[in-house]
């Protein structure tokens, strides 16, 4: 029985990371530019067809891949703010004062990219075979697979990594800055619409590098995006609005809940707890366990 | 000025009217064609439903869960315990009030995407819930199965809500329809609705006047919820089965705010508009393209949906509604018994905002 739990409280931290890797850019984005990016899920589903297609076609390992789809990533999300949200931006900050309209576009785009990917690649769920891919660490009844682990490090340092940015550097100053009141920012000088973009982009590459690294264990199919956006989006809540730190905890508790809560009841009931929890969290912390916006 | 604006567009409703009357006896050879136009009332009233949340300034990403509610109420009761869905059809209306108190309630009070992400999660998740389970206690969903409406008497009952043509559905559903954007309109015109367009513009501003946001909010959605679960036992009882796949599922709720958005977001006459254009055009391509272009499908919804946004913000309402102006004054200034100074130019407002 403890062994049960210890394995399903292990294989929670692993699927964690991979929550949390998505959570995070999605949080930086919220957290700055107050987007709900409801295509998120898509955009790593596009980062990881992208990866996928350089290890079909060009026999890139996925780890190496990171390389390229990063930058791809980053003008994807740069161009995604910059064409669609921006104009949104513009006209609505005359007359709308809750950006619903950009999560309609969002949604949207989250269709337009799902199915796009359904057109062009059918629903096969693909897949990266890689030597590695079923190396593992054996410890006791412990069995932990190396590309799990090595995503749950990457999920770490990635959090670690855009904090260290945002907190330490001068491009960090000025997204905090544009995220806690774009007025001021705009009148101490900053581009603040270079900086969305920027933040947008940066947010993508985070993703994108997350979804490099699920490559070697993770399937890929066009309709993947949106239950992982969703939550994610359940995870920067519970994490707490636009908060790194948060999106990161957030992710591991979700895993290891579902996980474990899997133990006694069946996953689908168990994926309910997540929701109840959302729920919860919302009711008595709007902001969240490390929130740092106020709802 | 005002009150001949206001006439023309009742004279256009009552022609429109007349020809959604007059529509099912000359297409009685044409079933499909009939059931296109039922579809387009059934969205047309469940985004009717839906704008409801709009209005007071919330966006419900899970809409399709509480026509999955009314729908599964309904006809688990009919199926189970031999009620018939004309009762059963307000136990669903309670079911999903109750639904919509519990999510309502915390996440309405708050600013900010959490009653958006509230919904969102909410419908995937019982989704998945319903399709994985048999039975829940005494209650059998029946599961990725699906329930399969049993036929009284051939499917010719009326009193257990069961018809043996298209007719009476294509009746019932318009009627729900108008029912539905009456409301919408009357509710426009008293004090929740000028609260709900309090709220929506300026909520801090309307707080500070004592209106209690959440409270309207929650008001806006229960109301939402329950006809939205009426439209479920429609759908239930129209097509004699209902599925957590489809009748639950996010891109049902999509296609309701999709209508919706097209036709014009926080108007009252726009999702009628958007039903009319969405239906048809999404019913021919399946027709069209049939299983050949998986995902064109809803490409092309996403784009559209995309488009509106970017270009036609206020949808398609505030450009049928001049349209109709324009004929109005046309049509008017060449009747010389009403072609006086006064008259000719005047402009009046027009139905919707």
């Amino acid at each position: 029985m403890v062994e049960t739990l210890i394995s399903a409280l292990v294989a929670g931290l692993l699927v964690g990371g991979l929550y949390a890797v998505v959570a995070i850019g999605l949080s930086l984005i919220f957290g700055i530019i107050r987007v709900i990016n409801f295509a998120h899920g898509s955009l790593l589903m596009a980062s990881m067809y992208a990866g996928f297609w350089l290890w079909r076609l060009c026999g890139i390992d996925p780890y190496l891949s990171i390389v390229i789809v990063v930058p791809l990533a980053f003008i994807g999300g740069y161009g995604v703010q910059h064409f669609l949200i921006h104009p949104m931006f513009q006209r609505e900050r005359t007359y709308v004062v809750e950006p619903l309209g950009v999560l309609l576009l969002m949604a949207g785009l989250d269709m337009a990219l799902a199915n796009g990917a359904l057109l062009l690649f059918k629903s096969d769920f693909r897949a990266v075979t890689v030597p590695y891919g079923a190396a593992a660490i054996h410890l006791g009844f412990l069995t932990i697979p190396i590309t799990r682990l090595i995503l749950l490090v990457i999920s770490m340092l990635l959090a670690l990594g855009l904090s260290w940015l945002l907190s330490r550097t001068e491009l960090g100053n000025g997204i905090r800055a544009v995220g806690q009141n774009r007025e001021a920012a705009a009148l101490c000088g900053l581009n603040v619409y270079h900086t969305y973009a920027l933040t947008f982009g940066l947010g993508c590459a985070v993703t994108g590098f997350g979804g490099c690294a699920m490559l070697p264990f993770y399937f890929v199919d066009p309709s993947m995006g949106l239950p992982l956006a969703i939550k994610s989006f359940i995870i920067v809540v519970l994490g707490g609005l636009g908060s790194i730190p948060g999106a990161l905890v957030g992710g591991f508790i979700i895993g290891v809940v579902e996980s474990v809560g899997g133990q006694f009841v069946p996953a689908t009931s168990a994926s309910i707890f997540s929701l109840i929890m959302f729920l919860f969290i919302v009711f008595f912390r709007p902001k969240g366990l490390m929130g740092v916006l106020e709802a | 000025m005002e009150r001949r604006s206001i006439s023309f567009n009742w004279i256009v409703a009552a022609i429109l009217l007349a020809i959604a009357v007059i529509i099912p006896f000359v297409l009685e050879k044409h079933p499909y064609y009939v059931h296109i136009f039922i579809l387009v009332f059934l969205f047309g009233y469940l985004s009717t439903a839906w704008g409801l949340v709009g209005q007071s300034g919330q966006l419900s990403f899970g809409h399709a869960v509480f026509v999955g509610l009314g729908g599964y109420t309904s006809t688990i009761l009919f199926m189970d315990y031999a009620i018939t869905p004309w009762i059963g059809m307000l136990a669903g209306v309670i079911v999903a009030s109750v639904f919509g108190i519990i999510i309502g309630y915390p996440t309405l009070r708050l600013r900010g995407p959490y009653f958006a992400l509230a919904t969102l999660a909410f419908g995937l998740i019982l989704q998945t819930y319903v399709v994985n389970t048999q039975e829940l206690g005494p209650i059998k969903l029946r599961g990725a199965m699906g329930l399969l409406l049993p036929l009284k008497n051939g499917g010719d009952a009326p009193a257990v809500f069961q018809f043996a043509t298209k007719t009476p559905y294509y009746f019932i559903a318009l009627a729900m329809m108008i029912c539905a954007v009456l409301l919408s309109y009357l509710l426009n015109r008293t004090r929740i609705g000028f609260y709900w367009t309090a709220i929506r513009s300026d909520q801090d501003a309307a707080e500070s006047l004592g209106i209690n946001a959440g409270k309207y909010r929650l008001l806006a959605f229960l109301l939402s919820c329950a006809l939205t679960a009426l439209g479920g036992t429609l759908w239930a009882q129209y097509f004699h089965y209902i599925n957590a796949e489809r009748g639950m599922a996010l891109s049902l709720s999509i296609e309701i705010v999709l209508v919706g958005v097209v036709g014009g977001w926080q108007t009252i006459s726009g999702p009628m508009i958007g039903a009319m254009l969405i239906i048809p055009i999404s019913e021919l391509l399946r027709a069209e393209l049939g299983g050949g272009f998986a995902g064109l499908h809803a490409l092309i919804y996403g784009l559209i949906l995309m488009g509106v946004i970017l270009w036609l913000p206020r949808g398609l309402n505030p450009l049928v509604m001049s349209g109709l102006k324009c004929l109005g004054d046309r049509l008017w200034s060449t009747n010389p018994a009403v072609n006086t100074p006064g008259i000719v130019g005047g402009s009046g407002k027009v139905e919707g905002r």
